[in-house]
């Protein structure tokens, strides 16, 4: 039997239910998206300082390192003028005796290497204006400057206190760096090392590994990089531009993160990382936070299924047996009245549907004498029998009702492509097992009391279009079935009208 | 249902909890071994072994190599520090001289035969071998043979009408049509330090040392030196050694140069640039000589591991790299003289990187080479030198006869080399 209205209820129950599990996560979801940005941007913040810290705590080392090394070189030179030799020898002195000259050399030569000998140094020797060298001083250097040894290497003293300074670059040479510190006025003591040396100084924790240092001369001329091929060019537009002459500062945009100290001699160690690289961990952040976010909210969605299941079921059971009792006649098991009626329309209107239907109106014949001899109890039980006796004979997707007292009645289906004969035949043959089950369930079995049924039919469309107007022609039909002596069926025609 | 809420509710506290505990992270780190590397030479030495040592860092990232070098002059006083005081490089670019002077019973390096894992010893013969064997123990091997060679500047002599030299003679000779305004020689205190030495064997007709260290000369022969110096200083055959310009052959100075085999190429190429022509000369004779009398070869530079290195196993990589790698070939090519690696030579004989004057030098002492003496390891000791050089200019400057120097000198080297066998 079809109880349509259940339906509805249940479909509304459902739609309720997703309803509320979108609003659920969508709830959830903005939750999620909400804190999920706060803590990105947070953590933003926290590792750009973070990283902002650490790389200005690495530049501050280097600088340390290389201020240290420059300032053991030039302790060292210092150590020279411990022998006197050194710094009242003058090679230039044309009245030397050559003998005392060379002996001289020798003392100094020797004081020299004493000094120097640990360390790895290209030269470190004195450089007499009329370029005599005496010490150490490489054949690389002695080339390098030729016959301008001396009055080049003096023009590097830049420092009018201390009377030394630093150099590199000579005519485009940043293979060695420079120190050269005046003896007397015709001699220089000069010293120098390989660039390659630096990598030592600028030796830096890998985990900083995608960081550059680069050492600069006052004109932004690269002296050393960590990157290949950047020595002894100019530092690179990108970068120049955002430090200009700052000698203590960290710079951070969208491309890179700088940080620069000055050291030494008027030169500035800068390192710089792109942002890029501190994004690819921002990034790997991101990722975690989202995955945990999805993770979060597909726990939450998941749960609150659960929790909508197991709340949903029980109100669910409870509906559906309040629908059922809103909608069945609890007597009979069928539909009652008024769920007849609307579920009949319904079945007539339902997409101008092309169906047909057969509107059997029922009467139980006598029942009022039943009712009457037998007691209420007795009648109840007769009427609980009907029910029976109409789900029985009907098909499941017939409906069924009771309306009112000893009033039933059946919405009988019939198929759309059957002729008016086989309507005819079909119903008949129903109406006639119907009133036959009337008979074998009440036709004395119990000897007290004779129960038949008295049935009028009304076809849809032909008879009437709601139901209304079947249940007229039904019930002028079933008139006609009480005249002929009841325990019959009557189909309608429009003589009964 | 209570249990299951239960259950939920505990997995979500601890998923929530989890990040607050408070915990200790360790994060390992790949450990980098250090080893060092000392070596002594020119600028072009210096950079091409830096260069090797970043490619050998590049095949090995666990290893870092710390490298110290130095010119010639005060490195083998920065070694003797080291040695002494225990902090010697792991692997260290050695002279001949020092396998006796620092491992007289063996012991002294490491013995490479142990390593033989990591080195690969069938590149050399045994008898090139046996130069760093001492006492049964490889205590280093040699990279390449060296000697001293005569690289004469022909354009120079051609242009005043003179032969390429053969006896001692014809270098006074050339000096004299020279008249000062270009020395027929020129050449360091070491190399002067063979070349004067040569001449008082072949005069004297005894080798000045033993291999052993004892000294042959007596104070007689030692006047020889002393005198034959002073000769070529005041005839101009050669400068002073003081003053011996490095860069002078460049500039037609120099006529000729006296210098180690390996280092044919730094004195010579930048004077062939300029348009000279040098060959490669005999060692010059006396009329009672032989050429080859009193002209010895020796390894050019050997590599040594230190008896003290943590790190055995990666010193012998670092090794093996720079003796048989096709890297280190094809950087140092000849700088070191032609290298005895079987391995290096096929590489620098497959790319025709065997040529340059280093190579001439080389097939000249191929030439000579059943009369080559092996030095003695005691030849070389600087003291030795320093003394004679300092006597040289007391007798050049006139502070002192050249009997009187002899005397004093013999009594000197007689010191010397028993501190040094000490």
């Amino acid at each position: 039997m079809k109880i349509k209205t259940n339906n509805d209820s249940n479909q509304k129950l459902v739609q309720l239910r997703q309803s509320m599990i979108l609003a659920f996560i969508a709830l959830i979801g903005f939750v999620i998206v909400f804190f999920s940005v706060l803590v990105m941007n947070k953590t933003d913040d926290v590792l750009k300082n973070k990283v902002s810290n650490m790389a200005s705590a690495l530049t501050v080392q280097m600088k340390m390192n290389i201020n240290s090394y420059l300032s053991k070189m030039e302790t060292t030179c210092a150590l020279v003028f411990v022998a006197e030799e050194v710094y009242q020898y003058d090679a230039t002195n044309a009245d030397l005796d050559a003998y005392e000259a060379l002996s001289t050399e020798k003392i100094i030569s020797d004081k020299l290497f004493d000094l120097c000998i640990m360390e790895n140094y290209v030269d470190f020797g004195i450089v007499y204006r009329n370029n005599h060298v005496v010490g150490k001083v490489s054949n690389g250097t002695i080339e390098l400057f030729g016959e301008h040894l001396f009055t080049d290497l003096e023009s590097m003293i830049n420092r009018s206190r201390t009377h030394d300074g630093w150099a590199t670059g000579y005519n485009g040479d940043f293979k060695r760096i420079y120190y050269v510190k005046r003896i007397h006025e015709n001699a220089v003591l000069v010293t120098s090392f390989y660039t390659t040396e630096l990598e030592e100084v600028f030796e830096h924790p890998g985990g900083m590994g995608d960081m550059t240092i680069r050492l600069l001369e006052k004109n932004d001329i690269v002296i050393y990089s960590s990157k290949d091929g950047e020595t002894g060019t100019k530092l690179d537009e990108d970068i120049a531009s955002r430090i200009s002459a700052q000698t203590s500062a960290t710079s951070m945009d969208n491309h890179y993160m700088i940080n620069v100290n000055s050291c030494g001699d008027d030169w500035r160690v800068i390192c710089s990382i792109p942002t890029q690289i501190i994004l690819k961990e921002k990034k790997e952040i991101q990722l975690f936070i989202a995955i945990v976010g999805l993770l979060t909210a597909l726990s939450a969605v998941i749960i609150s299924v659960w929790i909508s299941n197991r709340i949903s079921t029980p109100v669910h059971d409870m509906v559906n047996v309040l629908d059922e009792k809103a909608h069945i006649d609890q007597l009979t098991g069928v539909l009652n009245k008024r769920s007849f009626e609307e579920s009949a329309d319904k079945a007539f209107h339902l997409d101008n549907s092309p169906e047909r239907y057969a509107l059997i109106l029922i009467d139980v014949d006598n029942f009022k004498g039943v009712n009457d001899t037998l007691g209420h109890a007795y009648g109840d039980k007769v009427l609980a029998g009907v029910g029976n006796i109409l789900q029985t004979v009907f098909r499941a997707d017939d409906f069924l009702g009771r309306l009112g007292g000893d009033e039933f009645c059946v919405l009988l289906y019939l198929p759309k492509s059957a002729t008016e004969q086989e309507i005819t035949e079909y119903t008949s043959e129903k109406c006639r097992q119907l009133c036959q089950s009337f008979r074998n369930n009440y036709t004395g079995d119990d000897g007290k009391y004779k129960i038949s049924a008295s049935v009028g039919v009304a076809l849809f469309p032909h008879h009437g279009q709601t139901f209304t107007e079947l249940y007229q022609c039904a019930d002028k039909a079933l008139y006609q079935s009480k005249r002929k002596g009841k325990d019959t069926f009557t189909i309608f025609t429009e003589e009964y009208k | 249902m209570n249990r299951r809420f239960l259950l939920i509710a505990a997995c979500t506290a601890l998923l929530l909890t989890s990040g607050c505990s408070e915990r200790t992270v360790i994060t390992s780190h790949e450990e980098q071994i250090e080893i060092s590397l000392s070596w002594w030479g020119n600028d072009q030495r210096n950079e091409y072994t830096i260069e090797a040592v970043k490619l050998f860092e590049k095949h090995h990232p666990n290893i870092k190599v710390k490298c110290n070098y130095s010119e010639w002059s005060g490195y083998q006083a920065r070694s003797d520090v080291q040695m002494v005081s225990g902090t010697e490089a792991d692997v260290m670019q050695i002279n001949y001289a020092w396998i006796e002077q620092y491992s007289p019973d063996g012991t002294g390096f490491y013995d490479i035969q142990q390593l033989s894992e990591h080195v690969d010893l069938s590149n050399f013969t045994r008898e090139e071998l046996d130069y760093g064997m001492q006492n049964d123990s490889l205590n280093a091997i040699p990279i390449a043979l060296n000697t001293q060679s005569v690289y004469i500047n022909k354009t120079i002599y051609d242009s005043y009408g003179l032969e390429v030299p053969k006896t001692w003679e014809d270098y006074f000779a050339a000096a004299e049509v020279m008249r000062g305004k270009v020395y027929p020689l020129a050449m360091t205190s070491k190399s002067s330090w063979f070349f004067i030495t040569a001449y008082a064997e072949q005069v004297s007709g005894k080798q000045f040392m033993t291999m052993e260290g004892n000294l042959n000369f007596t104070a007689e022969e030692l006047r020889i030196m002393l005198e034959f110096y002073c000769r070529l200083v005041n005839e101009k055959v050669m400068p002073q050694v003081e003053y011996f310009e490095r860069l002078a052959p460049e500039d037609g100075i120099y006529a000729g140069i006296v210098a180690w085999l390996s280092d044919g190429s730094s004195y010579c190429d930048r004077a062939v640039n300029n348009g000279y022509e040098y060959i490669v000369t005999d060692y010059p004779v006396d009329s009672s000589s032989q050429v080859g009398d009193g002209w010895y070869a020796k390894p050019a530079t050997m590599y040594a591991i230190s008896r003290n290195t943590d790190h055995p196993e990666e010193a012998a990589m670092l090794l093996n790299y720079l003796l048989n790698s096709s890297e280190m070939a094809n950087l140092q090519r000849i700088e070191k003289g032609i290298p005895l690696s079987e391995a290096a030579q096929n590489y620098l004989n497959e790319h025709e990187l065997l040529d340059g004057m280093q190579y001439v030098a080389f097939e000249k002492m191929n030439e000579y080479r059943d009369n080559l003496s092996v030095i003695s390891p005691y030849f070389e000791n600087e003291a030795l030198i320093a003394a004679f050089r300092d006597a040289s200019n007391a007798v050049l400057y006139g502070k002192a006869d050249a009997q009187t120097q002899a005397e004093i000198l013999y009594e000197t080297f007689d010191d010397i080399l028993r501190d040094a066998k000490a």
